[in-house]
């Protein structure tokens, strides 16, 4: 196994199985699917177009059969008013023949006659008068009797002179009647014993033939009228002014004949408008079809826009949740896993399969690690997972135990409702490693710097030691004079032994501090008590400080709190500050050489002020303080302030200082430093 | 033996078991716990020897050593150093020190020393004393005293004396006389004897 080679896993066959690219395949599903989408985008409109050309030549077919069959009709429905009409005239005309016929053998006695005549008259609405005329052409009678003549005379005069020469009865033209209306005269010579004995003359009302003989039904659906040769219309079954002219047709009127034509006009039939009416709502609903499928389109389109977008912000986030390195993992409120990405799978080294739905205790909690592991479970179902994150330790499938950082939170649905709980992972093993080393690096350091200072301050830590040794030196061999001098009482040589003892200890406490600060061990922070930690760090100082005479004030406060801290490092601190504070004052007058350590308290914190009387700090040399190796002594290794400001911030202090302007004496600098105090629970 | 040795020193410790140390050889201690207070105490009629420490709170012990030395103080010193201090104690034994001694220190060596300085001081003191007196003599001398003096030394002749300054034989030989008997001897090579000391 190569546990500490990540890239390894990647080329696993696991590994790569679930972790394949899957944004190609998409996106070749979305070409394909577009060249659908024009069919089906065409389809409609093809339809469409195809339904409206179909429905086009249907109705053209129908408009143009109805058209045919209306002509057929009309022709059909005009050739039997003709014949109608024809009928009707010639049984009038026979009738009047008849009487003609009466009139001959009665020998022209017109008033013997004139009931019969008015019985035609009144039965045949066609007859508006019948007239007797002599041979010479005169009126004789007239039935009913006449009122006046209007235009008839010269027509009817052609006609009866047509009529005694022809011998037969005669048509004769058509004139306007003195009533209404135009009318012609059928005139029937009448031919007695004595041959010719004039003639009879029928005046027909053309109104009155169409009025009388051309039914309803025709003159619902056409125009009847009868017009001249010269295209004057002398009579019309209806009056309505036929609006848009239509079909018609013309046929000549004879008998009586002489130019006449029927022409009979299809009026707008209600057929016809309902079938535009049809026409219209099929056009309607046709255009309502289109406008649907346009607007059907747009909102597919505006869809397919929306689809592509999602699709993209899909693939983007898939991406960005396969490109994490952060594992990702969601569970339902039960807390069986919903989903996991590719790094968390990697972390883990279990396929995606094998995790979703898995509940606890979940494969990757390691065995000694179960109670941590579910007692965190619980605690994050029941909603208190700590939003700054947890560290867990899991368990690879291979069985290698890594650190994990867990982010838990919950996971919100678009409803706002919770459906589960969210969680990123991040492997910090390594990060851990690194800060393993760092921190044991870092106290290798600070071991380092403090045997460099107790290196430095060698010499006065000799002459310290020398002291008590010293005295102890002379205390005994002071009573050993005493002894060989000749007897001497134990009250002489108590007192100086009991001096010897008690430098003894003196001696040993100096090398107890020395021992403390040197000695290699944990970093301990506890509530420490600054004031004693001050008191030993002036002691240590005190003969490096008499060498440089250095007078060392120390200004305490009876009521400083203990802090939080640890002991030897904030002795480190002391003495690097005192001995550079000692160091600056190398130029200061000897009577002005004065180190101040004072203590201030606090709500939270108590800082420790340093101050000499020195030379202060030369902006260029401020810039790179505590710039690591950097110094202004020839000796020095240039860690000491670096050092003294990791030691601090480590503490969640802070370590800065100020220059007091002003030489030999009353300028200098303050170093300070705050440490928090201890809480009431651990002081 | 009327020296004592003086101890300064500002190590109360030190200061105490010397103290001891001294006693019990029975040599005269004084302590002073700096320099000042030495300083102080001192005059001129200060006889013994001064065992001084060179590292002290306020004035150090080269301090003390230079201002005595100022004010004309000719007590033999023994330096106390510490082993960092030996180039500081070289410089001070080339200013005049007698002596120095390295903590931790044999301390019947010490006493010794001690005790040869406070010998050295007796005797210089004795000294002292003489040339003291010879220089009261001299003071006695007038000036033309003073100078046939000078020229007896020189070896002349009472007669080369007269012509070098113009006076009689007779007055040299009484001035002479005058001479030999302010200075209380008998003949020019006694004389001579006696001004070589000074």
């Amino acid at each position: 196994m190569v546990p500490d080679c990540p890239g390894d896993q990647h080329s696993t066959a696991p590994a790569g199985a679930y972790d394949q690219p899957k944004i190609p395949r998409s996106g070749a599903a979305v070409t394909v699917s577009w060249g659908h989408r024009g069919a089906v985008h065409a389809m409609p409109i093809v339809a469409m177009a195809l339904v409206v050309v179909l429905l086009g030549v249907f109705l053209w077919v129908l408009d143009r059969n109805e058209r045919e069959e209306e002509a057929h009709a009309l022709i059909k429905d005009i050739l039997w008013v003709e014949q109608n009409l024809r009928f009707q005239l010639a049984s009038d005309v026979d009738k009047l023949e008849h009487l003609a016929e009466t009139l001959g053998r009665e020998d022209g006695d017109a008033l013997s006659l004139a009931p019969v005549m008015r019985h035609i008259v009144t039965t045949n609405p066609a007859v508006e008068q019948i007239l007797w005329l002599d041979a010479n052409g005169r009126t004789v009678a007239a039935m009913p009797p006449a009122g006046g003549d209007g235009d008839g005379a010269q027509p009817r005069g052609e006609a009866f002179k047509v009529a005694r020469s022809l011998g037969r009865r005669v048509y004769g033209a058509p004139y306007r009647l003195p009533q209404r209306g135009a009318g012609f005269d059928v005139v029937i010579p009448v031919f007695g014993p004595r041959g010719f004995a004039g003639a009879l003359a029928g005046v027909f009302s053309i109104d009155a033939i169409l009025a009388n003989h051309v039914p309803w039904w025709f003159a619902q659906r056409y125009q009847l009228e009868v017009v001249n040769a010269d295209g004057t219309v002398l009579g019309a079954k209806s009056h309505l002014a036929v609006t848009e002219p239509r079909r018609s047709h013309t046929l000549a009127y004879d008998p009586p004949g002489r130019g006449l034509t029927l022409v009979a006009t299809v009026y707008q039939t209600d057929a016809n408008a309902t079938r535009n009416i049809l026409v219209a709502a099929i056009f309607a609903l046709t255009a309502s079809a289109l406008w649907s499928l346009w607007a059907v389109r747009r909102h597919i389109r505006g869809r397919v826009t929306a689809e592509r977008a999602l699709r993209e912000e899909h693939a983007f986030r898939k991406a960005m949740e396969d490109s994490l390195t952060a594992g990702m993992r969601a569970r339902d409120m039960e807390g069986r896993i919903t989903y996991v990405n590719p790094a968390f799978c990697r972390m883990v080294g279990w396929p995606a399969e094998e995790l979703i739905g898995r509940g606890p205790p979940m494969p990757y909690w390691p065995p000694e690690e179960m109670g941590r592991c579910e007692d965190v479970f619980r605690s994050v179902l029941a909603g208190r997972a700590p939003p700054e994150g947890f560290e867990l330790r899991f368990m690879r499938r291979d069985g290698e135990r890594f650190d994990a950082l867990v982010y838990e939170a919950p996971l919100i649905d678009a409803g706002g409702r919770q459906t589960g709980w969210m969680a990123s992972v991040l492997d910090i093993t390594e990060r851990k490693r690194a800060a393993d080393l760092a921190r044991q690096q870092q106290e290798k350091l600070q071991q380092t710097a403090r045997l460099i200072t107790m290196g430095e301050m060698a010499s006065t830590l000799a002459h310290e030691l020398n002291q008590p040794l010293s005295a102890i030196a002379s205390y005994s061999t002071g009573c050993l004079n005493r002894l060989h001098a000749g007897p001497c009482s134990a009250a002489e040589l108590a007192p100086p032994l009991e001096k010897l003892a008690s430098q003894a200890r003196r001696a040993g406490q100096i090398i107890r501090r020395v021992h403390d600060f040197v000695r290699k061990r944990e970093p301990n922070v506890a509530a420490v008590n600054l004031t004693a930690v001050i008191e030993d760090s002036v002691a240590l100082m005190a003969s490096d400080a008499r060498k440089h005479g250095v007078r060392i004030t120390v200004q305490g406060d009876e009521r400083a709190p203990p802090v939080l801290a640890d002991r030897i490092l904030v002795q480190q601190v002391l003495l690097n500050l005192m001995r550079n504070a000692i160091e600056a004052m190398a130029q200061t007058p000897r009577e002005a050489r004065e180190l101040g350590v004072a203590v201030e308290v606090h709500e939270d914190s108590v800082t420790t002020r340093i101050r000499d009387r020195g030379c202060g700090i030369a902006p260029e040399v401020a810039e790179r303080l505590f710039s690591p190796f950097f110094t202004t002594k020839t000796e020095g290794m240039g860690m000491g302030l670096n050092i003294c400001r990791s030691i601090v911030e480590h503490h969640k202090g802070r370590l800065w200082y100020d220059v007091h302007p002003g030489g030999n004496g009353s300028g200098g600098t303050t170093f300070q430093f705050t440490l928090p105090t201890a809480g009431k629970g651990e002081a | 033996m009327t020296g004592q040795v003086h101890i300064v020193d500002d190590d109360e410790a030190i200061r105490d078991a010397l103290h001891w140390l001294f006693t019990s050889r029975d040599v005269p201690a004084a302590a002073y716990a700096s320099a000042e207070g030495f300083l102080e105490a001192w005059s001129e009629a200060m006889a013994g020897c001064l065992l001084l420490d060179i590292r002290m709170d306020g004035m150090s012990g080269l301090e003390l050593f230079d201002r005595l030395r100022e004010q004309g103080c000719r007590l033999p010193v023994i330096f106390l150093t510490g082993h960092g201090d030996v180039p500081a104690a070289v410089s001070a034994l080339k200013k005049g020190a007698r002596d120095f001694v390295e903590k931790p220190f044999n301390d019947n060596d010490l006493v010794d020393r001690v005790i040869e300085a406070l010998a050295y001081d007796a005797e210089q003191r004795a000294r002292d004393a003489g040339q003291a007196s010879i220089a009261a003599r001299l003071a006695t001398l007038t000036q033309r005293e003073r100078q046939v003096m000078d020229l007896v030394i020189a070896g002349k002749l009472n007669k080369v004396i007269a012509d070098d300054l113009g006076i009689s034989m007779r007055t040299v030989e009484v001035h002479r006389a005058h001479v030999f008997e302010k200075m209380g001897v008998k003949t020019a090579v006694e004389l001579a004897r006696l001004l070589a000391t000074v």
